[in-house]
C-alpha cells in the first residue's frame, strides 16, 4: 500500500508542457519535494515531516487509517469511542495510582458486562441486574478516586498548545494538536505515551458525554437527523450505512474489553502515519521519532472491510416530516478514490456547483430562485468503500424540495445529454488547482493533507500528481461518468418537509 | 530559524542499528527496546531549549491623499495575493424599521456587478482564473477581499477598485437577495442554538435594541435600492476605507500600484459608528422557549459584560481562562468530565471594543439533567467568587495563554489582520504585549477580586431552549418562567385595525347577498365545481383541468390533471394530503394554510357564516363604470371587502390583503366574478379572475356547479 509511486512524478514532469497554468503545478510540487521528509520506522511506523519555517511552531498529526466502517458488527461507534479515550491519559498520565487503579477498572468492566449479560439473557432476572448496576456504581465511585481529571490534556494546554482536537470519520480517525516549535518533544512523550498505554479511565462516564455529542449532532439537529437516516437508507451492505458516532443501543453494549480489542487490531504501527508540519529540524525528528516510538512491537495489518455494497435495484426515496423547514439530499453510489473515475466525478461536482458560475448555482439560485443553497460532492460519507456522489439543495420560501429535485435531475440529464463545455472543464481544473495552492498556507492543514494521502493513497505526493490528472479529463468523460454514475436506478433522494405551520411547536 | 540554536543532547542510535542488524531478531528487538526506552522522557522530565524567534514582518503603512490607509507585508512563500479591506460601516448606523440594510448592502456590491462589468462577466472573469472577490457588511465593521494568484493581480486590481466604487446594484440582484434573507428569516427557528444564540443576545441587550432587534420581513420590504445607494456611498469613502495587502509581491512597486488604483476614491467625511448604551439589567430571569422536536436543552446563562478598554481586561480574561479555557475550564471540567452531562459546554466573558460583551455560559444536555447542569454552572461561578484559586491554578492558567501566546501571530496575515484591527479599534499597537504583562502579573487576589467585582451569580438571566414536555418542572425553583413567543411576525401583523362602518346596514346587506345566492330552502352542505382554470406566472401560463368540491365548513377534495398527470388533494381542517399516482405525500404547511384561507374567505363560506359576522357597511363605490354596495367583514383578523350589485346583491368583486410567503410581503388579492348561474339552488360565477396586486394572476372557467353531490 505505501509503495511510491515514482512513475507519475515522471509522468508528471513531461506533462507539464501541456497544462493550462503548468508553473503552479511543478511550483508546488518541486518545492514540496524540498520540504518534506518522509520515513518509516523498522515497526512500519511512517513519519511525513514539512519544514515551513513561517513562525516558530509547529503541527502534528497522528492519523489513523481506521474509521466506524472498519467496527465489528453490533459495535457501532467504537472507533468514535477510542478517539474519546484517547485523551483520558495514560498509566502515568491522568491518575494517582494507576497500580490500584488498574485492577478497579478491570472488575468496572467485568461488572458491566455482566449486567450486559443479565439485560440481554431471554429472562432478565431484574433483581440480579439491579444489583449488578449498583455494583457498577460503587466501583465507578471507587475509580474515581484515583483519577485526575483531563491532566493529559492540560498539559499540551499549559505548554501552550493550541487546536487541541481529534475527528473520526468513516474512513479514519485523526488526532492533532499544535506547539510552540520548541516544546515539540512534549508531543513524542505524550503521543507515545498515548498510543502506547491507553487506560481507557472513566469510560463509561466518557459514554454518557458521548450520548450528549449524539444528541446534538443528529437527534436534535434536522440536518443530522436527515443524513443519518440517507445514510441507512441508501446503503444495503456496506458499513457506511451507520453513523460514525455509532447506534445508541451499540453505545450501551460496548465495554472496555471490546475497546481494548478494535485498538489491538488498529492501532498497531503500520496503521498509522505521523505528520509534522512547521517549523522543525528534521534530523531531531528522526531521532525521537525512533526514541519514543520504535519500541511499539510490529504487528500483523489490520483486516481490510470485506463487504462490498450490492449493485441498486431502483430509486429509493423517504419523507421526514418535520418541525423545521424542508431540505433535499440526494445522493448516487460511486467509486472510491483511487479509482480513475473519482477525479472526474469531483470535477463534475465542481462544474455543476462549485461558485458562481456552476451549472446549478446559476440556474436555482441565480436565475429561477428557487434554492438559498446547491452544493454538489463527490466522496460522502467517505472515500475508501462506496462512497456516494452527493447534492444538498435548501428551498427558498415557498419553493418544494420537489421542484429542486425535478431540476437537478433535468441538469443531470442535461449533463448526459454532453451538455458540459470545454470552459467550464477548464475552470474547474483551474480552481482545483488554486484550491490546492490556498490549503498549503497553514501547518495544520498541510499535515492532515498530507497525512490522509500517504496512509490512504499510499504517497503523499497524490495531493499533487491527482491535480496532474485533471489534465487529462475530457468533457466526454463527464458525460460518460454522468451516464454510469448517476442513473435513477442508483439514486436515493431523502429531504424534510414542514408538518405543521407553527413556527416552532406550541411556541406563543 | 533553527541554525542559530543550541540543540540539546538527546539519545542517538546511530551506531547501535548498523551493529545490530547483525544480531538476531529476537535478541535485536528485545535490546532495542530496553534501550529505546531508556531514551524517552515523561512530560515532567522535559526541559525545553528557547523558542526561535518569530521575525515578525515589516509592516509597512502609508496614508494616501484622499485617507485612505495602506498596510503591507511581503510574503513570498506561496504565489498569491490577498487583499483586506476594512470599511468604517456598519448595521448598528441602521434604523430599526430597516434592519437587514447593512447586510443586504454588503451582498448586493458583490452579487450586482458593476456599471462596467456586470454580474455574470464578473463571475466568469473571477473563476476563470480561479480568483475571489467577496463584500460584506456586518453590525460594527465591514470588508472586502480579493484573493488572487500573483499573475492575475494586475488585471483585477482595477476590477476590484471598480466593484467597491461603483457598484451597479441591479434591482433584480436586490430583490434576490431580499429574497434569501426572507428564507433565512423563515429558517430562523430551526435550530436550537440558533434560537438560543439570538434570543439570549435579544434577553441581555433588549429586544429593541441595535444589538438584540431581528431582522424582520417587514424590515427587509422596506428596503428599497436608493437606501442601499445611499449606505453604500457614504461608507465606502476614503477616510472610511483601510486597505491591506499580504502576499508574493515588491512593496515599492505595490505601493505605487495601490496609489494608483485607488485615488480616484473620494475622501467623503469619516464615519462617527454611534454604539447606543446598553441598559443593565439587575434582576435574575428564568426565560424558556419550547422546541418539541429536540431530546436535548440548550441552556444559556449570563449578563452583560465588560469593554475592551477596562483597566481590568488582562484579570478578567486571567478569569475567563480559569472559568471557560479549553479542557482545563472548570466549566468543561465540572459539566462534562465530572458529571458526564455535555459534550461542549463553554462560555466567555466578552469584551468588545465598541459596546459591552456578553458573559455567558452555555450547555447542551439532555432533558432530564437541565436543572441539574443550571445549578451546577451556579455553584461554579459562585466557587470562583468565594473561594480563591490555588497558586497553581493560576500559573497553570497563566502559562496556558502565555505558553500559546506564539500563535497570535504565526501567520503573515494574522499579524496584518491584527495590525489593522487594532488601528480600527483605536487599541494602541502594543496592546497585545500590554496584555500579556497585565496577565503575567495576575495575582490569585486579583482573579477573585475580579470575579466578586463583574461576575453577577443574582442577576443571571437563564434562557433554556428544550422540549417542555421532557423538561416538566424543572425550570419553576427558578422563578416565574418567562416563556418567549419566537413565532416569526408577517408583514401587516401591527396595523390589525377592524375596518368601521355601518354595522346595520352592514348585516341587512349581507344577508341579501346570502339569500341571492344560496336559496333560502335549500342547505348548502357541498359544493362541487369543474373547469379549466389558468395560472399565469413570471409571463407564463399554464392550463390545469380541475373538478373541486368543497364540503362546507372545513373541508376540499380536488382533483387537478395536468397533461397525462393527476393529482389529488384531500384537505380537511388545517390538514391534508397530496396524493399523484402511488405516491402520497402530506400537504405542504404553507398550502394547507393557503387553502383555509381561500376557502374561509371565499363568498360562500361568508354567506354561510352570515349570522355570526359582523359586516360594514362602507358605503357605494365606483369601478370600471360600474356602481357597487360596499360591505367589510373581518375573517379571522384579515378584512375582506365585497363589492355587491346593487340590483342582484351578487358579490361581483372580493377583495382582501394576504402575505404571500414566496414573496414575503403583503399582496392584494381581488376576485372578479361573472357569468352566474343558478343550479340546485346555489347561484354561482362560472368565470372567476384572480389579480394579485391588480396583475391577472388565473383564471378560472367552469363548465358546471353541483351541489349537495355527495348525499
Amino acid at each position: 500500500m505505501k509503495s511510491h509511486k515514482y512513475i507519475f512524478l515522471t509522468l508528471l514532469l513531461c506533462l507539464f508542457g501541456l497544462t493550462l497554468s503548468p508553473q503552479l503545478n511543478a511550483q508546488s510540487l518541486q518545492d514540496f519535494e524540498k520540504k518534506v521528509t518522509k520515513f518509516t520506522l523498522d515497526n512500519g511506523l511512517t513519519f511525513i515531516v514539512i519544514k515551513r519555517p513561517v513562525a516558530p511552531v509547529v503541527s502534528m498529526v497522528t492519523f489513523a487509517d481506521v474509521g466506524s466502517a472498519n467496527e465489528p458488527h453490533g459495535h457501532t461507534g467504537i472507533a468514535h469511542i477510542f478517539e474519546h479515550m484517547a485523551f483520558k491519559g495514560t498509566h502515568q498520565i491522568g491518575t494517582k495510582n494507576w497500580q490500584k487503579e488498574k485492577p478497579v477498572l478491570k472488575k468496572e468492566d467485568a461488572t458491566y458486562h455482566k449486567w450486559l449479560g443479565e439485560k440481554y439473557s431471554p429472562d432478565p432476572d431484574s433483581t440480579r441486574m439491579k444489583k449488578l448496576w449498583s455494583q457498577f456504581k460503587d466501583l465507578q465511585k471507587k475509580e474515581e478516586q484515583y483519577v485526575k481529571n483531563n491532566e493529559f490534556s492540560q498539559i499540551i494546554e499549559r505548554n501552550g498548545g493550541t487546536g487541541l482536537n481529534a475527528s473520526t470519520g468513516a474512513d479514519q480517525t485523526m488526532f492533532f494538536y499544535s506547539l510552540p516549535e520548541n516544546k515539540l518533544e512534549l508531543w513524542f512523550s505524550l503521543e507515545s505515551d498515548r498510543f502506547k498505554n491507553p487506560v481507557f479511565r472513566e469510560f463509561y462516564k466518557e459514554k454518557s458525554v458521548i450520548g450528549e455529542e449524539r444528541r446534538r449532532r443528529t437527534e436534535s439537529s434536522p440536518i443530522g437527523r436527515l443524513v443519518e437516516e440517507f445514510l441507512a437508507v441508501a446503503y444495503t451492505a456496506s458499513p457506511y450505512q451507520h453513523p460514525t458516532i455509532g447506534w445508541n443501543s451499540d453505545i450501551t453494549a460496548t465495554t472496555i474489553q471490546d475497546t481494548r480489542e478494535f485498538y489491538n487490531t488498529y492501532y498497531v504501527p503500520n496503521n498509522l502515519t505521523m505528520a509534522i508540519a512547521g517549523d522543525v529540524n528534521v534530523k531531531e525528528i528522526k531521532k525521537m521519532a525512533k526514541k519514543y516510538f520504535g519500541d511499539i512491537p510490529a504487528a500483523p495489518a489490520p483486516p481490510p472491510v470485506y463487504t462490498k455494497e450490492p449493485k441498486q435495484r431502483g430509486e429509493r426515496d423517504f419523507t421526514i416530516q418535520g418541525q423545521s423547514q424542508p431540505i433535499l439530499l440526494m445522493g448516487y453510489h460511486t467509486v472510491p478514490e483511487g479509482h480513475p473515475d473519482f477525479q472526474t466525478l469531483q470535477l463534475l461536482a465542481s462544474v455543476l456547483s462549485g461558485g458562481r458560475t456552476s451549472i446549478l448555482y446559476k440556474r436555482m439560485v441565480d436565475k429561477e430562485e428557487t434554492a438559498l443553497q446547491v452544493a454538489s460532492f463527490n466522496g460522502f460519507p467517505g472515500t475508501k468503500l462506496t462512497p456516494l456522489f452527493a447534492t444538498l439543495a435548501v428551498p427558498n420560501r415557498g419553493v418544494s424540495v420537489d421542484t429542486l429535485k425535478a431540476t437537478i435531475l433535468d441538469e443531470i440529464d442535461k449533463v448526459k445529454n454532453g451538455n458540459i463545455t470545454k470552459e467550464e472543464l477548464d475552470r474547474a481544473r483551474t480552481n482545483a488547482r488554486a484550491n490546492l495552492i490556498r490549503r498549503l498556507d497553514s501547518n495544520t492543514g498541510i499535515a492532515r493533507m498530507l497525512a490522509q494521502a500517504e496512509a490512504q493513497r499510499g504517497d503523499w505526493r497524490t495531493v499533487f500528481t491527482d491535480l496532474q490528472d485533471l489534465q487529462n479529463i475530457t468533457v466526454d468523460d463527464l458525460q460518460r461518468v454522468a451516464k454510469k454514475y448517476l442513473t435513477q436506478d442508483n439514486l436515493t433522494v431523502g429531504s424534510i418537509v414542514t408538518k405543521s405551520n407553527k413556527e416552532v411547536a406550541n411556541a406563543k | 530559524m533553527l541554525s542559530n540554536r543550541q540543540l540539546k543532547p538527546i539519545f542517538s542510535n546511530k551506531n547501535l542499528t548498523i551493529t545490530m542488524k547483525r544480531l538476531s531478531l529476537t535478541f535485536l528487538l528485545i535490546f532495542m527496546v530496553a534501550l529505546v526506552t531508556k531514551g524517552q522522557k515523561r512530560y515532567d522530565e522535559l526541559t525545553y531549549p528557547k523558542l526561535d524567534n518569530f521575525q515578525k514582518p515589516n509592516v509597512k503603512t502609508f496614508t494616501a491623499d484622499n485617507g485612505i490607509k495602506f498596510f503591507l507585508i511581503e510574503d513570498h512563500e506561496l504565489p498569491l495575493i490577498n487583499v483586506n479591506v476594512n470599511v468604517r460601516a456598519g448595521g448598528v448606523s441602521v434604523p430599526n424599521d430597516k434592519a437587514g440594510l447593512a447586510s443586504i448592502t454588503g451582498t448586493v456590491i458583490r452579487s450586482g456587478g458593476t456599471k462596467s462589468i456586470p454580474a455574470d462577466s464578473l463571475n466568469t472573469l473571477l473563476e476563470n482564473n480561479a480568483a475571489s472577490m467577496e463584500t460584506s457588511v456586518g453590525f460594527s465593521s465591514g470588508s472586502a477581499n480579493m484573493n488572487v494568484l500573483k499573475k492575475d493581480f494586475n488585471q483585477l486590481l482595477p476590477v476590484f477598485v471598480d466593484l467597491l466604487t461603483h457598484p451597479a446594484f441591479p434591482k433584480d440582484k436586490i430583490e434576490l437577495a431580499k429574497k434569501h434573507q426572507k428564507s433565512a428569516i423563515s429558517r430562523r427557528n430551526d435550530q436550537i442554538d440558533q434560537i438560543g444564540h439570538r434570543e439570549f443576545n435579544r434577553l441581555i441587550y433588549g429586544k429593541n435594541s441595535a444589538y438584540g432587534r431581528n431582522t424582520e420581513y417587514e424590515t427587509i420590504n422596506n428596503i428599497t435600492r436608493e437606501d442601499i445607494v445611499k449606505f453604500h456611498d457614504k461608507n465606502f469613502t476614503g477616510k472610511n476605507l483601510m486597505v491591506g495587502v499580504v502576499g508574493d509581491f515588491d512593496s515599492s512597486a505595490m505601493k505605487k500600484k495601490l496609489k494608483q488604483a485607488f485615488e480616484n476614491i473620494s475622501a467623503g467625511t469619516k464615519n462617527n459608528l454611534d454604539f447606543p448604551e446598553v441598559e443593565k439589567k439587575n434582576q435574575p430571569s428564568i426565560n424558556f422557549i419550547n422546541k418539541s422536536d429536540v431530546n436535548q436543552s440548550l441552556v444559556l446563562m449570563g449578563h452583560l459584560g465588560g469593554l475592551r478598554d477596562n483597566p481590568d481586561y488582562a484579570k478578567i480574561q486571567v478569569m475567563n481562562q480559569v472559568l471557560s479555557g479549553g479542557f482545563s475550564g472548570r466549566i468543561l471540567q465540572k459539566i462534562r468530565t465530572d458529571l458526564g452531562l455535555a459534550y461542549s459546554p463553554g462560555g466567555q466573558y466578552g469584551m468588545n471594543s465598541f459596546y459591552p460583551g456578553l458573559f455567558y455560559v452555555q450547555v447542551k444536555t439532555k432533558s432530564s439533567t437541565t436543572s441539574e447542569v443550571i445549578d451546577a454552572v451556579k455553584d461554579v461561578i459562585t466557587r470562583l467568587q468565594n473561594e480563591p484559586i490555588s497558586q497553581k491554578e493560576l500559573q497553570d492558567t497563566k502559562d496556558q495563554i502565555l505558553n500559546s501566546a506564539v500563535f497570535r501571530y504565526d501567520s503573515y496575515n494574522k499579524v496584518l489582520r491584527q495590525q489593522m484591527s487594532y488601528d480600527y479599534r483605536d487599541l494602541p499597537k502594543d496592546a497585545f504585549q500590554q496584555y500579556i504583562q497585565g496577565v503575567k502579573s495576575t495575582t490569585v487576589k486579583d482573579v477573585q477580586q475580579v470575579a466578586q467585582k463583574y461576575l453577577r451569580p443574582d442577576d443571571l438571566q437563564i434562557l433554556v431552549v428544550g422540549n417542555k414536555d421532557e423538561i416538566g418542572d424543572q425550570l419553576q425553583k427558578y422563578g416565574d418562567v418567562n416563556t418567549i413567543d419566537i413565532s416569526i411576525p408577517q408583514p401587516g401583523d401591527n396595523n390589525k385595525k377592524v375596518v368601521k362602518g355601518d354595522a346595520a346596514k352592514g348585516k341587512k346587506l349581507l344577508a341579501k347577498m346570502t339569500n341571492a345566492i344560496i336559496d333560502p330552502d335549500v342547505t348548502l352542505n357541498s359544493l362541487t365545481v369543474s373547469g379549466e382554470i389558468t395560472q399565469m406566472q413570471m409571463g407564463q401560463s399554464r392550463t390545469i383541468s380541475t373538478t373541486m368540491t368543497v364540503n362546507y365548513p372545513n373541508a376540499i377534495e380536488q382533483t387537478i390533471q395536468m397533461g397525462p398527470q393527476s393529482v389529488h388533494l384531500s384537505y380537511k381542517n388545517g390538514k391534508g394530503t397530496m396524493k399523484a399516482g402511488d405516491q402520497e405525500r402530506p400537504l405542504p404547511a404553507q398550502m394547507a394554510k393557503s387553502l383555509k384561507n381561500t376557502l374561509n374567505r371565499s363568498f360562500v363560506s361568508i354567506a354561510l357564516n352570515a349570522g355570526d359576522l359582523n359586516p360594514q357597511y362602507l358605503g357605494t363605490e365606483k369601478d370600471s363604470g360600474n356602481t357597487y354596495e360596499k360591505l367589510s367583514v373581518n375573517i379571522e383578523g384579515t378584512d375582506v371587502t365585497l363589492l355587491l350589485d346593487p340590483k342582484t346583491y351578487y358579490p361581483e368583486i372580493t377583495q382582501y390583503k394576504q402575505f404571500v410567503p414566496s414573496q414575503g410581503k403583503q399582496v392584494t388579492v381581488e376576485n372578479d366574478y361573472s357569468d352566474w348561474e343558478t343550479n340546485g339552488g346555489v347561484t354561482y360565477p362560472h368565470t372567476q379572475i384572480t389579480l394579485i396586486d391588480g396583475n391577472k394572476s388565473a383564471e378560472a372557467d367552469y363548465k358546471s356547479h353541483k351541489v349537495n353531490t355527495d348525499q
